[in-house]
């Protein structure tokens, strides 16, 4: 059994490249060490005894000079891609960007197109996955009005993608005031009219008093809408699960089953 | 006729959206706008689908009608207007309530109008005209719009609509003009295809007059354009004219096939494609002109026509009038009419699944109707689809070698798509590829392997015999949305359980596909 430094860093894109910014620095060279990330699906039952942990704590100066190498030394196409790698739920995305990097800074702009190469591979599919999964949120997500005129929504997403589902909301509702609230994170998102939105956190918020619907009119009518567009003699609930996944309906005003 | 007054808007909604659930294109894509910042809205070129309903369709935008009232007797609608059933009109003011109300909280991409024809195609249309205006003016929503173009409509109010509106759409209804007279006695085709070209040129002047190119510039076209550039272009008169008198001497594309000379002649009265429109200046500060295109759709299966011939008009459609989409809606006979065929036992599903896979062939692997179908093959096969079946006809044009073969050639091996080939374009410039490769990119190799070589090697030895890969192919199982299978019925008329013992199996299989 080899022994690996392993730095420990947040689950976050700056904690990450915090953690590979001193994991490069470091001078234990790449294939001493490793990177993991606080991540959704990581339980700790499994710490590797011979190796020496390291904690990292996020420098948000670090994070920005590793940000700032990549768009320079690689492209801007690789850099968004590993920022929503970073935003998924995939344990050990952290040490899987570490490794697309090394390849990267070597190879240049071209390495998104190196498909056949396992790492750069899976870092293809994960942002297809985050992607994926932020498009249909677009889409998917239900704002209910609440009596003081502020729109509420409530997502429960794998990947962490209230920040790449806010942006386009903010462009769309410019003079709404709204919050999107991920459950499966305890994180936020808000805008107001004319500022620029912001991600915040409220761990011990009680956020339940916006779960009653309180615009009772037009989810009706939406409803009304939703049964009466479908074509009974096309009826095909295999296709429509396809298409829209059950986790998502539970937020789903037209699929309240209560 | 039943007129209630004093309707709910609920009781509205339920009758109109009910009404419009036929119309199929429910897509809001084709156009990129960013939000203004000041009113409500925008727009993402892919689109975005916002639920599904229980039939397993997108739904994009608001679909409903304006009214259901009509004054036309089409055989296969519900609204006809000698079917007795509840009416119903929508007010300019609701359909922006609904539009505006639904849009905030993020049900709909949009609003998607439709109507029956209320005393006259004009008066409708004006109503819808003011629905439009007062969304886009008064409530300043910038999200998506798609509008009918209803046909024997004023040229006046279709260049107004086409001003607020993102996409419009003319229906064709039916494949052919003979049809169209048999069920649809009140609309003709001339009617139809008229505010199509009109949308159309207008649509090519404002482009040009703002330097858009929206990429799919049909050959047919680029002709046309070059005319309308004329005046101040560099390059010699000579030339020109040359080309464009050759290509005003060349039947038009719809002419070739002569099965449809008669009842498919899409230019009989419509204006010359190459006279010159002025750029008028918008009525409405919009700078772009139906900006995400037109589409239009078709009935399958409610008349006698074969794939051919509804593949061959959408092939007109989308070279000669620059169509984004046509879309095949299966028959369903909702009037019990006896005239009409029954649909008791499920409208024709994979039929029109078929008709899809097709269109795709047409619009993105590059593949002309004629090498897809023809006279003597007119409808598609049942077991395979169109592009398996196409290869297993070309056998000698494969293998391919992936590591070589171009894009368009690769996008012609069953089982590869857009992604696959394009994920193949990229991947190949820094590796030589190896199966093991392509399957650990993802690319699904169950009926591309019998078509493929990499470095010169095949993955098993395979000989390439029609009999044996179609064998072969049958047994992958064709990925149909589900719920269609049912409609395959094949298994059981073998003796064996394993078809393989069967040796004459294609033969049977023909005789399935042209019965």
């Amino acid at each position: 059994m080899n022994n690996f430094k392993i730095f420990q860093c947040e689950n976050s894109i700056d904690g990450i490249f915090t953690a590979i910014y001193q994991a490069w620095s470091s001078g234990y060279g790449h294939a001493n060490v490793k990177i993991e990330e606080q991540c959704e699906r990581n339980n700790y039952n499994n710490i590797e005894l011979f190796s020496e942990y390291i904690f990292v704590k996020t420098n948000l100066e670090q994070a920005i000079m590793v940000s700032r190498s990549i768009k320079s030394k690689i492209s801007l196409e690789a850099y968004e891609m590993v920022c929503r790698v970073a935003l998924s739920d995939y344990k050990g995305k952290g040490d899987l960007i570490y490794r697309f990097l090394i390849l990267g800074f070597h190879i240049g702009s071209k390495i998104v197109g190196h498909l056949s190469n396992k790492v750069v591979n899976q870092v293809f599919m994960l942002n297809r996955y985050v992607n994926g999964e932020a498009h249909h949120l677009l889409g998917f997500i239900r704002f209910s009005e609440q009596e003081n005129g502020i729109l509420t929504a409530t997502i429960h997403p794998k990947n962490n993608v209230i920040s790449l589902v806010t942006p386009h909301f903010a462009d769309r509702l410019p003079n709404e005031r709204f919050v999107i609230f991920d459950k499966n994170r305890d994180i936020c998102s808000l805008h107001l009219p004319g500022k620029p939105w912001i991600i915040a956190e409220f761990p011990d918020m009680d956020s339940s008093g916006y779960d009653i619907p309180v615009d009772n009119e037009y989810e009706s009518l939406w409803k009304i809408f939703f049964d009466n567009i479908a074509i009974k003699e096309r009826v095909n609930p295999k296709l429509q699960r396809n298409n829209l996944p059950i986790r998502f309906r539970k937020d789903m005003t037209e699929f309240e089953y209560v | 006729m039943i007129i209630q007054e004093g309707m709910s808007i609920q009781r509205k909604l339920e009758i109109l959206s009910d009404a419009a659930k036929f119309d199929v294109a429910c897509t809001s894509s084709g156009v990129d706008r960013k939000g203004n910042g000041a009113g409500i809205g925008n727009s993402l070129a892919c689109g975005i689908c916002h639920t599904f309903s229980a039939d397993g369709r997108c739904i994009s935008l608001l679909k409903i009608l304006f009214t259901n009232e009509c004054i036309f007797d089409c055989k296969y609608c519900i609204n006809r207007s000698s079917n007795d059933v509840v009416r119903a009109s929508f007010t300019p003011e609701e359909v922006c309530e609904l539009t505006m109300e639904f849009y905030r909280r993020n049900y709909i991409e949009g609003l998607f109008l439709s109507s029956g024809i209320m005393v006259s195609p004009n008066h409708t249309m004006e109503l819808i005209l003011d629905a439009l205006r007062m969304l886009r003016e008064e409530h300043h929503f910038n999200g998506y719009i798609h509008c009918k173009a209803i046909p024997g409509t004023d040229p006046v109010l279709v260049e107004a609509i086409g001003w607020y509106a993102d996409r419009m759409s003319a229906n064709l209804e039916l494949p052919t003009a003979s049809s169209l007279k048999q069920l649809a006695p009140h609309k003709s085709r001339k009617n139809i295809l008229k505010p199509m070209r009109q949308i159309q040129l207008r649509r090519e002047s404002n482009n040009e007059y703002l330097g858009i190119y929206d990429g799919r510039q049909p050959a047919g076209n680029k002709v046309e354009s070059l005319l309308l550039k004329d005046d101040n272009s560099g390059r010699s008169d000579s030339v020109y004219n040359k080309v464009i008198n050759s290509y005003n001497q060349k039947p038009h594309k719809a002419n070739d096939y002569p099965i449809d000379k008669k009842e498919n002649d899409f230019d009989v009265d419509l204006p010359n494609s190459n006279k010159i429109i002025p750029y008028r200046k918008s009525p409405t500060g919009r700078s772009r002109y139906v900006p995400a295109g037109q589409s239009t759709q078709m009935i399958i299966g409610a008349t006698n026509e074969s794939d051919y011939n509804i593949m061959s008009v959408s092939e007109t459609l989308y070279d000669n009038f620059d169509l984004k989409r046509v879309f095949y809606s299966a028959f369903v006979n909702v009037n019990d009419d006896s005239n009409l065929p029954s649909t008791v036992s499920g409208p024709p599903l994979l039929r029109e699944h078929r008709l899809y896979q097709a269109d795709w062939l047409l619009r993105f692997y590059g593949f002309k109707m004629t090498e897809l179908l023809n006279e003597k093959n007119p409808n598609f096969n049942v077991l395979l689809d169109p592009k398996c079946d196409w290869a297993l006809k070309n056998l000698e044009q494969f293998p391919v070698e992936v590591n070589k073969a171009s894009y368009y050639t690769l996008l012609r091996v069953p089982g590869i798509g857009v992604n696959s080939a394009r994920r193949i374009t990229a991947a190949r410039k820094s590796a030589v590829l190896d199966f093991k490769d392509l399957k650990a990119m993802g690319i699904v190799l169950k009926r591309a392997v019998y078509f493929i070589t990499c470095n010169g090697r095949m993955m098993y030895p395979i000989k390439l015999n029609e009999d044996f890969i179609t064998r072969e192919l049958l047994a992958v199982k064709d990925r149909l949305p589900f719920g269609i299978e049912k409609d395959i019925t094949y298994k059981q008329l073998s003796l064996f359980d394993d078809r393989r013992f069967q040796t004459d199996d294609r033969l049977i299989l023909q005789q399935f596909s042209h019965a």
